[in-house]
């Protein structure tokens, strides 16, 4: 190894590490530590108000040292944080945390997703029934879907800005669907029919394939006025046909 | 003219607590300047804002996580994005930072020192010479502040940068205030370090403050630009004339007012240096 790259290795390790150091590799060590967490904090505003600053702090610096950055773009850091907290002996009377968490970054990948072309009505009007079947409808690049046995979507609405941190309820389970509308992130309940449909469709499962993961009874209830309305908010966002092949 | 952005007014760092009065109220600036990387996302409301703010003015895409410096390879989906933000933008400037960020595949997010050695020389200057290639452009290149010296460096600082604008064809975009800040961690005089930079490399100047801490200045972008550092820019335009200067402000921000009267100050002193200068 060269020299360059020996004390490269050597930096980074320290950086990471607890042991003391010199005062200056120590202030490149807290501008980590900072750095780090500051993104951590932006991107999980709901878990750090839950557990308090002092708490999240501790736990974002024993993240970061359990799950170093892999990329020179910090929006791309944090995504394993919901099952470190999973597994955080110090938050294990919060069991909906990470689960809040799970649900803060799938709003951080909605905001930053790609946009979509407005859905094709027409196209859609123009495929024969027999056809409808084999329809593989595409979600929106910047929905996302979340399900928790705890009241996630609602704890999370009572910790936003403008909300004093008391939830409505405590009961769950959530199905969130968590999409966005021009450039504002939604987060808003499924019913878990609507949920377990969308879910199909992610996986890439045609609509005859989706409707038969619903059941029946479930399938035609749903599909009735509920397929429209995810047209309408803009999280089913194309289609393709399927080649009968 | 190698760079189009105005010498003045002053650009200013474009902050998010910022966007809509910008919008709303345009104020003076010669440039806005944004982090490359808050912008590699595929869509959404940030690159919607930079749609905005491209079509009101000069633009400068300044990157704080290419990693010239490291000697793991070059990230190529790092690099991808970038080139891809620029065909899209066509900013008037395009920086990366003389340091390097991650080693074994870790990033420290952070901007690392080099130790300043013929090897480290070697090594960045091809860097970045691939990386404007793969921009079909010329880039500047930051000196950053330190807080740590290797003990192995053979080469002083400022020779290392010249040096660099030197092999690579690169220009510099001299942070006064991070000269400022590594003179007085490391004891050396600043003026040695305008001394050594060749005034036709240098296409952009920073300005920024530094806080204290533990006997260390720390190069914090969270204060006014100190007196000490408006002095040192104001001997830096003396030299070289006036250059593009840009007031960066990234933690604690301040209302727009006060960051617009930073970049006040950087107009009176480009206008003072200009008045001495000799008619042409």
């Amino acid at each position: 190894m060269s020299t360059l790259a020996r004390t490269q290795r050597e930096f980074v390790a320290a950086l990471y590490s607890e042991a003391p150091c010199e005062p200056g590799i120590e202030a490149y060590r807290r501008n980590m530590l900072a750095n780090l967490g500051n993104a951590l904090g932006a991107t999980y505003p709901v878990v750090k108000r839950l557990v308090g600053d002092a708490f999240f702090n501790e736990a974002a610096r024993r993240y970061v040292r359990a799950e170093p950055s892999r990329s020179g773009d910090l929006n791309e850091y944090g995504g394993g944080f919901a099952s470190f907290l999973a597994a955080y002996p110090y938050a294990r009377e919060l069991e909906y945390l990470p689960d809040v968490a799970r649900l803060e970054w799938a709003c951080h990948e909605s905001y930053h997703a790609a946009g979509a072309v407005p859905f094709d009505a027409a196209a859609l009007a123009a495929v024969a029934p027999e056809s409808y079947e084999g329809l593989r409808f595409v979600l929106h690049p910047a929905l996302r879907l979340v399900a928790s046995p705890h009241a996630v979507v609602e704890i999370w609405e009572a910790n936003q800005p403008q909300r004093d941190g008391t939830p409505s309820r405590t009961e769950g389970p959530d199905h969130a669907v968590v999409s966005r509308a021009g450039e504002l992130v939604h987060v808003r309940l499924a019913s878990p029919v609507e949920w377990k449909f969308l879910s199909a469709l992610a996986r890439g499962a045609t609509l005859g394939e989706a409707a038969q993961a619903l059941g029946e009874a479930h399938a035609q209830a749903f599909l009735a006025a509920g397929l429209a309305r995810l047209v309408g908010e803009g999280a089913i966002a194309g289609f393709e046909l399927a080649s009968r092949a | 003219m190698p760079f189009a952005v105005p010498h003045s007014p002053a650009g200013i760092g474009l902050r998010a607590p910022h966007y809509r009065e910008i919008l709303e109220t345009r104020p003076a600036a010669g440039f806005l300047e944004i982090h490359s990387e808050n912008f590699f996302c595929a869509g959404g409301a940030p690159l919607a804002w930079l749609e905005r703010f491209r079509a009101a003015y000069p633009m400068s895409f300044h990157g704080v996580g290419l990693s010239l410096g490291s000697v793991d390879a070059l990230e190529d989906g790092h690099l991808e994005k970038l080139a891809q933000l620029v065909r899209r933008f066509e900013p008037q400037l395009v920086s990366e930072h003389l340091c390097w960020s991650h080693a074994g595949g870790r990033h420290s997010n952070d901007l690392l020192p080099l130790p300043y050695t013929e090897e480290a020389l070697a090594h960045v200057a091809a860097r970045v010479g691939a990386v404007q290639e793969r921009l079909g452009r010329r880039i500047l290149v930051e000196n950053v502040s330190s807080y740590h010296a290797f003990a192995h460096s053979t080469i002083p600082e400022w020779e290392f940068v010249a040096e660099v604008a030197r092999r690579s064809g690169c220009g510099l975009l001299l942070d006064v205030n991070n000269i400022w800040v590594s003179s007085r961690n490391h004891k050396f005089d600043p003026q040695r370090y305008l001394d050594a930079i060749d005034p036709a490399t240098v296409g952009e100047i920073h300005l920024a403050g530094y806080e204290e801490s533990e006997g260390l200045l720390i190069d914090t972008h969270s204060r006014p630009v100190s007196d000490a550092v408006w002095a040192l820019h104001a001997e830096t335009l003396s030299r070289m004339g006036p250059r593009p200067t840009l007031i960066e402000w990234d933690a604690d921000i301040p209302s727009l007012d006060v960051l617009l009267g930073e970049a006040r100050k950087a107009d009176a002193i480009a206008a003072r240096t200009r008045a001495l200068e000799p008619a042409a």
